[in-house]
């Protein structure tokens, strides 16, 4: 049973789901998207014993427009997911996400580490992925930016890994299409522009960084090096995965399961038992 | 390497180790050598060879104050390398007639003790005017025991045909960014609805350039009007990239146009607002052109 509410965030009206009840594990979507991409994760880790919170981050899905408009500051994001945190009162959550979603989660371990249990950044590193933000902000008018969609879902389909089935990496693209270019542009922006290298040695909470092989937004070696920086991080690189491993990976909830299990400290008991 | 005429057609064998004669070669084939050790013995010849006796190369004390901590080998030891594995693969002892280019990179060093083998992938198959012998060009990609590419780059060689043709006769669905090879393409692309529709609003020249040659592609309104080396006022924009990743993108297993260009392996000149406005005709293009790759090929 997934259970959906509006909740007034920072200003604004936020759309979250959430499913289960146990350890909180909340759950960041990428550039433009929504919680819509961990549709399948979210039951899944519910039946794991967690309590999976999934919100759309403002201007995303259901989820109203930022006060001030698109947000181009990940810092952004990650205040306003420590206000979703207070607001819904989740004790030592782990965060997981991905791209932006694991930057932003890199963030928040970053300035907010001793309040989490974890995190684990999907398709992220700390510097600035391969964005040129000359391009992006050139692309915020929206009579330079042509063929829009088309990138999109192209763009999309080139992400997706080789691994998996071209039904499948079909429905991704189809489905990403659906966003808002201006929402989206300025996404990448803060993406791009924000910088965590110098604030990963202190991060203080358990970190898994994960990027696969696949993906042509990230060199492998750049997120090798981040997880190096991270006190006791680690780092995994997936065969076969591009940039969207919790759409991508067939019982992606099990994989990340093991990942918080080695994170340690409060995965359900249950769920731990081989 | 040797130079002979060509020899009786029962040494034409095809497949790998085989000898081959220029026929024998096609666009997106691909050769492993043999593994080589490097020795200490290598160094030392190599330095009485070439007379490149810098102490980088022969004195550990040295080089242990440079970047690479201990001797490096000299870097056309690399290239030496690959000359005498494409040997031991003997596919060419007797057809072949010269060696006419390298083009070469140096990306790591080579230390004793290394060893290395190569990756050699054919890149175009240009048979000459006089139609007794063609050009084949080759990237070969140096690699050593951990998989790391230490050197790579181009080399054409120069090989025997087994029989004398007109260059026009020779297939041209492989011969990426030559004006033979945009006719065909562009014949296609006009018998394609949805490369049509992608274009139909669109009045202008793209040009496609594989290594150094390019084609141009006059479209109006959906239709392809005509593919020639150079329209009168040049292209609007161009799409290029090196013969090895138009090989790899139009042999390999499937269309990753995107991800290539994603990867930054295909540069565009001219206008980025039209080369944004095809986003989708460049992909049903890279369809067409793979399937003219491959139906030549068979």
């Amino acid at each position: 049973m997934i259970h959906a509410q509006y909740s007034e965030i920072d200003g604004a009206s936020a759309y979250v789901e959430q499913a289960g009840a146990g350890t909180p594990v909340l759950c960041l979507h990428t550039a433009g998207q929504s919680g819509v991409q961990w549709r399948h994760v979210i039951r899944e880790l519910a039946e794991l014993g967690y309590r999976a919170v999934v919100p759309d981050l403002p201007g995303h899905g259901r989820s109203e427009p930022a006060p001030s408009g698109p947000v181009r500051d990940l810092s952004v994001y990650a205040d306003w997911c420590r206000s979703l945190i207070g607001a819904l009162d989740l004790q030592r959550p782990y965060v997981v996400g991905c791209s932006i979603g694991g930057k932003i989660a890199l963030d928040l371990a970053a300035r907010a580490g001793s309040a989490l249990s974890g995190v684990v950044a999907m398709a992220a590193d700390a510097h600035n992925g391969n964005v040129s933000l000359r391009g992006l902000e050139r692309e915020l008018e929206d009579a330079a930016a042509p063929s829009r969609t088309d990138r999109t879902y192209y763009g999309t389909l080139a992400s997706v890994g080789r691994s998996v089935p071209a039904r499948q990496a079909e429905l991704i693209a189809t489905m990403h299409r659906r966003e808002d270019p201006a929402v989206s542009t300025s996404d990448l922006i803060g993406w791009g522009s924000h910088d965590l290298r110098a604030a990963l040695p202190a991060i203080a909470c358990p970190a898994h960084l994960v990027v696969g092989e696949d993906d042509p937004w990230l060199d492998s070696e750049a997120v090798r090096w981040a997880a190096a920086q991270i006190p006791g991080a680690c780092c995994t690189v997936l065969e076969g995965i591009g940039h969207y491993p919790m759409e991508e990976l067939d019982g992606f909830a099990h994989v990340l399961h093991g990942w918080l299990a080695e994170l340690g400290e409060s995965v359900p008991r249950e769920a731990v038992r081989p | 390497m040797t130079t002979s005429a060509a020899q009786p057609s029962s040494a034409t064998a095809t497949g790998e180790g085989g000898e081959r004669y220029f026929e024998d070669f096609a666009v997106g084939q691909r050769f492993t050598s043999a593994t080589r050790e490097v020795t200490q013995r290598d160094p030392e010849a190599f330095t009485e060879i070439s007379g490149d006796a810098h102490p980088l190369h022969t004195d550990p004390s040295y080089a242990a104050t440079t970047r690479f901590a201990r001797p490096v080998l000299q870097g056309p030891f690399g290239i030496a390398v690959v000359a005498g594995l494409f040997h031991d693969l003997a596919v060419v002892d007797s057809t072949v007639i010269a060696m006419l280019d390298t083009h070469w990179r140096y990306l790591q060093p080579i230390h004793v003790g290394d060893t290395l083998h190569f990756e050699m992938t054919i890149t175009r198959c240009r048979r000459s005017s006089s139609g007794d012998r063609g050009v084949v060009n080759r990237h070969v990609a140096l690699i050593d025991q951990h998989g790391q590419r230490v050197q790579e780059g181009t080399t054409a060689v120069l090989v025997q045909a087994r029989e004398t043709r007109d260059p026009s006769e020779d297939p041209v669905g492989c011969a990426f960014g030559t004006a033979a090879w945009g006719e065909a393409l562009a014949r296609r692309l006009e018998a394609d609805r949805e490369f049509g529709s992608a274009t139909a609003s669109w009045d202008g020249t793209f040009g496609l350039r594989c290594g150094e040659d390019e084609v141009h592609l006059r479209v109006y309104r959906g239709r392809v009007l005509e593919a020639t080396r150079r329209a009168p006022l040049g292209a609007t924009f161009t799409v290029e990239a090196d013969e090895l990743t138009w090989t790899e993108l139009l042999t390999g297993p499937r269309n990753d146009f995107t991800h290539r260009a994603m990867r930054g392996q295909f540069r565009t000149r001219g206008s980025g607002y039209d080369y944004l406005r095809f986003t989708k005709a460049l992909t049903v293009l890279v369809d067409n052109a793979r399937s003219l790759a491959t139906e030549e090929t068979r």
